[in-house]
């Protein structure tokens, strides 16, 4: 695919985006490309970033540096872009003093890709009553709440900022399975941040890792599979393994856990056994190890 | 203006206490002070003598004077609904940007397709014609109930209520006139709304410290300073926003006044004579057509505009 064609088709499309705060630069001068049908993981320790270049997309921050969502720029067109884009902050946003019939009219009165026949559909499959007030929720209902406002739009892009905060096992697990079977298809776009990485990790198809704003990984899961290796080795062949230049090294009951890149695996084999590392261990020793 | 109207929705639900409670609230406390009134007379006042011939002395006045003494009640008896209302919108629109920031709701309402300027616009419409229209509404009710009261009373004391107060007062008059005065008093007042939705926009918290005491601190800087150099208490902004109370198009005092031959209700405070302080319809408009408002437009627009530019950049944060 050649370069502008790219871009026309990107869902998000960032060119030297920078963010100050005064002194320290929050989001550091980074250029990157969302197409459409991704789910995308943007990963990164506290402060690194990922709050601020989430709210750069959303138009609720102004940044330095070219930024486009659907082909608007989120900083002036905030209000058109939100026709098309949803997101769900984290689970405390919705105001406390409205009640749920209310939420669903007023969403409907001013979102035009509303379908309050949808909401009203998830909405049955759980507990929540229409008359209450938000602030009469539990925190579980009103992250569901919200996740059956934000399926109810026909929107093309969805941003999830920590959205399963605070909620238990089973709610989380039910999130994501309804984002995945009722809301994600080819059109749509994902962009999620999380601390719960490995609960993502199944359903995202490409990876953002960002640290001290700027961005350390971006690839697609299938690049995952197909360019990092990790291998366990025994403590005797340990010397051998470092001797290829692993990304980084752990040790697990006194064996010898390498993560390596684009490294030949004929060779690697021949050490230990071969597993794709998981998203959690590639950002540990990507955060840790520096240049993934 | 379907969003518009949406958000204007979410304000009333929101804010029932200052859209519907406290103007309900008010005509309670008129109509309870009616009915105490009532059962006062009725203990107190033997078969009702007092009362039935103050209602034959009130019968024999001229029809005029009735009529102009009603008017007048009818006008004053909007002061306490006018005052509250001030109340109620000042804490209102002191915290109309400012709520959704604390509560962090506000990235809720900016995931909605509806602009800053359009929520803006909301707080405004809803501060300067939702809620004096909710108060005005109010009072005609509550005239309307004390009206029957005392229709019943006069009835009881078998006067004709018709003759001696009804055909002859002028309620549709009057609240037009306190309908004219809200819209006026709201215009007359953007740039305090102005200044109120500004510091709203901003203040990290508290927001009433914010809003009260720059222009404390300032005008007290004004005025020792100004008093060093003239010697007198004149052009600080004290002295403006209090002249700009005393010559506010609402109705708010009892004047004697000489050109009237019976006195009345007046706009404002009659403390200043740069404007009439009558209440008539010319009157009220003829604050709105003065340099003063005119230099109040200018200082709201750039208070509004201050409003806007923070809202923009508020996250929740």
């Amino acid at each position: 695919m050649n370069e502008s064609a790219q871009t026309s088709n990107s869902i998000i499309s960032a060119r030297g985006l920078t963010k100050r705060y005064g002194r320290t630069l929050a989001v550091d001068n980074i250029d990157f490309e969302i197409p459409p049908g991704r789910i995308v993981g943007l990963i990164g320790p506290n402060g690194a970033g990922k709050t601020t270049a989430l709210k750069a997309i959303l138009g609720l921050a102004t940044f330095e540096g070219e930024l486009k969502v659907l082909g608007l720029d989120p900083a002036r067109q905030r209000a058109r872009l939100m026709e098309d884009v949803c997101f769900i902050a984290d689970v405390a946003v919705l105001p406390r003093w409205i009640r749920v019939w209310q939420l669903i009219d007023l969403t409907e009165q001013i979102h035009p890709r509303f379908s309050r026949e949808k909401c009203l559909k998830y909405l049955a499959k759980t507990k929540i009553e229409q008359h209450k007030k938000v602030k009469h929720l539990s925190k579980g209902m009103v992250a569901q709440l919200h996740l059956a406002l934000v399926m109810s739009i026909d929107a093309r892009l969805l941003v999830l900022d920590e959205p399963t905060l605070g909620l238990d096992i089973l709610f989380r697990k039910a999130f994501y399975t309804n984002l995945l079977n009722d809301y994600f298809d080819e059109e749509r776009t994902v962009l999620i941040t999380t601390h719960n990485v490995e609960e993502i990790e199944h359903i995202l198809t490409d990876l953002m890792f960002i640290q001290n704003g700027k961005i350390a990984l971006d690839c697609s899961m299938e690049e995952v599979q197909s360019r990092y290796a990790e291998v366990m080795v025994a403590h005797e062949k340990a010397d051998e393994a470092r001797a290829l230049k692993p990304m980084h090294e752990r040790q697990v009951f006194g064996r010898h856990i390498f993560l390596f890149k684009d490294t030949d695996r004929a060779t690697l084999a021949r050490m230990g056994e071969l597993h794709t590392p998981s998203v959690a261990d590639l950002f540990v020793a990507t955060m840790e190890g520096g240049e993934a | 203006m379907k969003r518009l109207l949406a958000l204007l929705q979410r304000e009333y639900w929101e804010n029932k206490g200052a859209f519907r409670t406290t103007p309900i609230v008010i005509g309670c406390i008129y109509i309870i002070g009616a009915l105490m009134a009532v059962f006062t007379t009725a203990q107190f006042d033997n078969e009702l003598y007092t009362f039935k011939e103050s209602i034959r002395l009130a019968a024999e006045q001229p029809q005029d004077l009735r009529a102009h003494v009603l008017y007048q009640v009818l006008l004053g008896s909007s002061a306490f609904f006018t005052i509250v209302l001030w109340f109620v919108v000042f804490f209102y629109l002191l915290g109309a940007l400012y709520d959704d920031r604390k509560d962090r709701s506000i990235l809720f309402w900016k995931s909605l397709p509806a602009s800053d300027t359009l929520t803006l616009a909301s707080k405004l419409v809803a501060a300067m014609v939702i809620i004096p229209a909710a108060f005005l509404l109010a009072l005609m009710v509550t005239h309307v109930l004390i009206a029957m009261i005392a229709s019943i009373m006069i009835l009881a004391v078998d006067q004709n209520p018709w003759t001696l107060f009804l055909s002859i007062s002028q309620p549709i008059k009057a609240w037009g006139i306190i309908g004219l005065s809200y819209l006026a008093q709201s215009i007359w007042a953007l740039p305090m709304f102005g200044w109120l939705l500004l510091v709203s926009s901003f203040a990290p918290r508290v927001p009433l410290l914010f809003a009260v005491l720059p222009p404390l601190v300032l005008s007290g800087l004004q005025t020792w300073i100004g008093f060093l150099r003239t010697f007198t208490l004149e052009n600080n902004l004290l002295g403006i926003i209090a002249r700009w109370v005393v010559n506010s198009p609402a109705i708010l005092t009892v004047q004697i006044d000489d050109h009237e031959p019976h006195g009345g209700v007046g706009l404002g405070a009659p403390l200043d004579d740069r404007f009439d302080h009558s209440v008539t319809a010319w009157n009220i408009l003829d604050r709105l057509f003065s340099i003063e408002m005119l230099v109040g437009l200018v200082i709201a627009a750039v208070f509004l505009a201050g409003a806007l530019w923070f809202r923009h950049r508020a996250t929740d944060s």
